[in-house]
């Protein structure tokens, strides 16, 4: 019961219009913000950007506006969600060129004299390359890597062992009675996330049949400090996904307006942060987490020529010494007379 | 001082079992209590970062700063150990048992204190915990954490009570049975002859370092590889972890035993470097459960123990043992200290696969300086890799080549060394009792060197 936690509502799209067959090319990317707009204020941001490759185009819009919803976490846990609805957000930082398109978005919220902020961050590089900054997910021309910090938030004065969650809202263009699917994959190799083994894909239908659909891929990792390293680390738990309906008022609902949103594929989920005995959110008083979000197969991970290097040559050359010196010892065994010969031993 | 009139048989007197027990009791706990109070920080790390508001590196620097002294105290140590005579905890320690204690009850004896020893570090880290919990309903802030550390130093203060109750009751033991100290007649040593050491020796000491560095960097840093990779509880992890200390606790008298039985020392070195590299790539390249690993690693780690220290005692002259065992935990203070920092940038940059195989690459270094002294040795006799009863023999054989003569020397000494106040040796049994007072004059040299220090942080 002291596990509660808070929910805030980062609303996520899952949909595409376009089909692909072309994934991983590098393209020329052409990004605006307020596209068409000449007197948005910076309150609501819509960065439209277009992808051009070589035999598909691919349109992605975000927009971040006061959303709120409703979501459950646990049935035992205590939840208090958190309404954005008096969040103002605000344009920290853009780079919109041919080869990146990113935003920074601070979004604050005003608790008495308070500065909560939640911290957006979305980045369009047009290539496949790892992130610079961990958890290093990898990055391709079909996906954007969204990176979220929850910093200083206000917890409840009721709850004494806040954590904060964030609530999901998948959408997909799939048949209603589908459902998406979570992929786990485990490997041995944490070289690009160091202390993280495994990759979490949510695929929609169409993504895991044919691989023309969207997924978002992610670490199940979090870090509770602005300086992210393997000490300041913390584990993500996903929910199941819940079927659930658009949000009303919501960038979602306009964006599917022209479909007939009982054959939309709508589900959530929550992912909330923590492992036993790190002192909880106050401790650090900072959340952040980060995934990628793209359409296709997801990106693969795999040795770097550095790992495959040291692998070989830290295993290889010991070995073929270590042999040889066996080799070395046996052979002398046998050409001299071992030294225990020259004494009596019955 | 009271006239000496018990008699043998009041358990007063020094020769009664009774007596002598309760001297063993008195050693095992100067070993736990400061066993116990080295490896608190290690234990309340967590804490430690957050009520002096340090992050993980700088508490990692604040470690190594800790364990810097020990660099350079162990060498000065063992250099006045065969200059002027002066005695370091665990010598004196380990003097006085081979005094107290001889012939079969010596083996117990030593692995009663590893155990003791072993078993300080563990319960620090069980009740260290609680302790600073109850004294945190006190104190708040900085406080807490010092007066947390402040009743754990209570361990050392009983330590030394138990050393000077220890040093007293030696002192009248003396007096009583008129057993009087050997007398050095060797020549002195300086510093220089160092320089001198055989080639054999300094390969040792690459694989005190080498190898070492494979287990408790490990150690420091694998709570969190067992938490993430094998998705253990943050308890089950400080389990898992604390296992190499509780094998090493439980089994180190036991392969005492077997390697003065076998001899053969550098097999033994050998066979156990490889189970740990096998351990290591078990947890490196597989999902194994990792107590498998961890279990293994423990097992290994002891054997290795049990038969690399002896072989300085083999290889060094008698004059110059406390500073070769001074510059063989000298420069593994050193290792474990830089690598402790290097193992933390690994796993930060790279990931715990890479550090994984910087733990093998270590480990391949230390079996290659394994092979090599195999071959060195032996073109030289081979005396490091024989068993007791061809070690035996070659003393009879008058022929000295360098180790022979070692090894005689320390033979003859550590006969002068034991034969005290009790029981003289059985003279129906003259060969065992010499060989059994052979191997304990090297294990007393080489038990205090069985327990390196331990300060190293459970998670960075």
């Amino acid at each position: 019961m002291f596990s509660s936690s808070i929910i805030s509502y980062v609303i996520a799209i899952i949909a595409f219009l376009l089909h692909t067959s072309a994934y991983g090319q590098d393209r020329t990317i052409n990004a605006e913000i307020n596209p068409g707009c000449n007197n948005c204020s910076l309150e609501s941001t819509l960065v439209y950007i277009r992808a051009e490759g070589q035999t598909d185009t691919i349109h992605q819009i975000y927009e971040y506006n006061d959303l709120g919803d409703k979501g459950r976490m646990d049935e035992k846990s205590w939840i208090h969600s958190q309404s954005l609805k008096r969040v103002t957000w605000e344009l920290k930082e853009q780079i919109i060129t041919e080869k990146e398109a990113m935003v920074r978005l601070h979004g604050t919220m005003h608790h008495n004299r308070s500065r909560d902020i939640i911290d957006v961050k979305l980045d369009l590089l047009p290539y496949k390359d790892y992130a610079t900054e961990l958890p290093h997910l990898i990055h391709t021309a079909n996906s954007t890597l969204v990176d979220i910090s929850l910093v200083n938030l206000t917890t409840s004065r009721y709850y004494n062992s806040s954590r904060f969650a964030l609530h999901l809202v998948l959408v997909s263009t799939d048949p209603a009675t589908d459902t998406m699917h979570n992929v786990m994959r485990k490997s041995l190799d944490d070289e690009h996330t160091p202390g993280v083994f495994e990759i979490i894909e949510i695929k929609t239908p169409a993504s895991l049949s044919s691989e023309m659909g969207g997924f978002v891929q992610f670490r199940p990792v979090g870090y509770t400090q602005h300086e992210r390293n393997v000490g300041s680390s913390t584990i993500a738990h996903v929910s199941d996904f819940n079927r659930t309906s658009l949000p009303d008022w919501s960038t979602l609902k306009t964006f599917y307006k022209g479909f007939d949103e009982g054959n939309l594929l709508v589900q959530d989920m929550v992912v909330c942060f923590g492992e036993p005995g790190d002192g909880f959110y106050k401790r650090y008083n900072y959340t952040a987490w980060s995934y990628t979000i793209g359409y296709g197969a997801p990106p693969m991970e795999g040795f770097s020529l550095f790992v495959i290097v040291i692998i070989s040559v830290g295993l290889g050359v010991p070995v073929l010494l270590a042999l040889s010196g066996v080799l070395y010892a046996v052979r002398r065994k046998y050409r001299h007379n071992p030294p225990t010969r020259l004494i009596n031993e019955d | 001082m009271r006239s000496v009139q018990l008699s043998p048989d009041s358990w007063w007197h020094p020769a009664n079992k009774v007596h002598r027990f309760l001297a063993l009791l008195l050693m095992c706990f100067l070993c736990f209590g400061s066993y116990f109070c080295y490896d608190t920080p290690g234990a309340l790390a967590d804490n430690f970062k957050g009520d002096s508001h340090l992050n993980t590196s700088q508490f990692a620097l604040l470690y190594s700063i800790y364990s810097w002294p020990n660099v350079i105290l162990c060498f000065i140590g063992g250099y006045l150990i065969d200059s002027i005579g002066g005695e370091s905890l665990q010598v004196a320690v380990n003097s006085y048992v081979v005094l107290w204690f001889k012939g079969k009850e010596l083996n117990m004896v030593f692995g009663l204190q590893l155990s003791f020893s072993r078993f300080g570090s563990t319960v620090n880290f069980w009740v260290m915990e609680p302790i600073y919990r109850w004294v945190a309903n006190y104190y708040g802030g900085y406080e807490r954490l010092g007066v947390a550390l402040f009743i754990a130093s209570f361990t050392c203060v009983g330590s030394l009570i138990c050393g000077l109750i220890l040093g007293w009751m030696d002192y009248r033991a003396e007096k009583m049975l008129g057993r009087h100290e050997e007398q050095s007649d060797a020549e002195p040593f300086r510093l220089l002859d160092i320089l001198h050491f055989k080639r054999v020796f300094w390969l040792v000491s690459v694989i005190c370092v080498a190898y070492y560095l494979a287990i408790f960097p490990f150690i420091a840093l694998g709570k969190l590889f067992f938490e993430r990779k094998f998705d253990f509880s943050p308890q089950d992890a400080n389990t898992v972890n604390s296992m190499v200390y509780l094998l090493s606790a439980a089994l180190s008298p036991f392969f005492g035993i077997l390697i003065d039985k076998t001899g053969r020392n550098v097999m033994w070195v050998i066979i156990s470097t490889i189970t740990t590299i096998g351990s290591h790539f078990l947890l490196a390249f597989t999902f194994v459960n990792p107590y498998v690993g961890v279990m293994s690693l423990g097992i290994s780690y002891s054997l290795l123990a049990s038969g690399l220290w002896p072989l300085v005692a083999l290889i060094v002259p008698k004059n110059q043992l406390g500073t070769a065992y001074g510059i063989c935990q000298a420069v593994q203070n050193l290792g474990l200290a830089t690598v402790l920092i290097l193992a933390g940038v690994i796993v930060d940059k790279y990931g715990y696969l890479m550090l994984e195989m910087f733990f093998l690459g270590c480990l391949f270094i230390s079996l290659i300086a394994a092979v090599l002294i195999y071959i060195v040795d032996s073109a030289n006799n081979g005396v490091l890799n024989m068993s007791p009863s061809m070690r035996e023999s070659m003393t009879d054989t008058s022929e000295c080549r360098d180790e022979t003569a070692n090894l005689l020397e320390h033979e003859d000494s550590s006969d002068q060394e034991v034969t005290d106040s009790r029981d003289r040796p059985d003279p129906k049994e003259p060969q065992r009792d010499f060989t059994q007072s052979q191997s304990d004059r090297i294990r007393s040299r080489y038990i205090a060197q069985l327990l390196p220090n331990t300060n190293i942080p459970d998670r960075q």
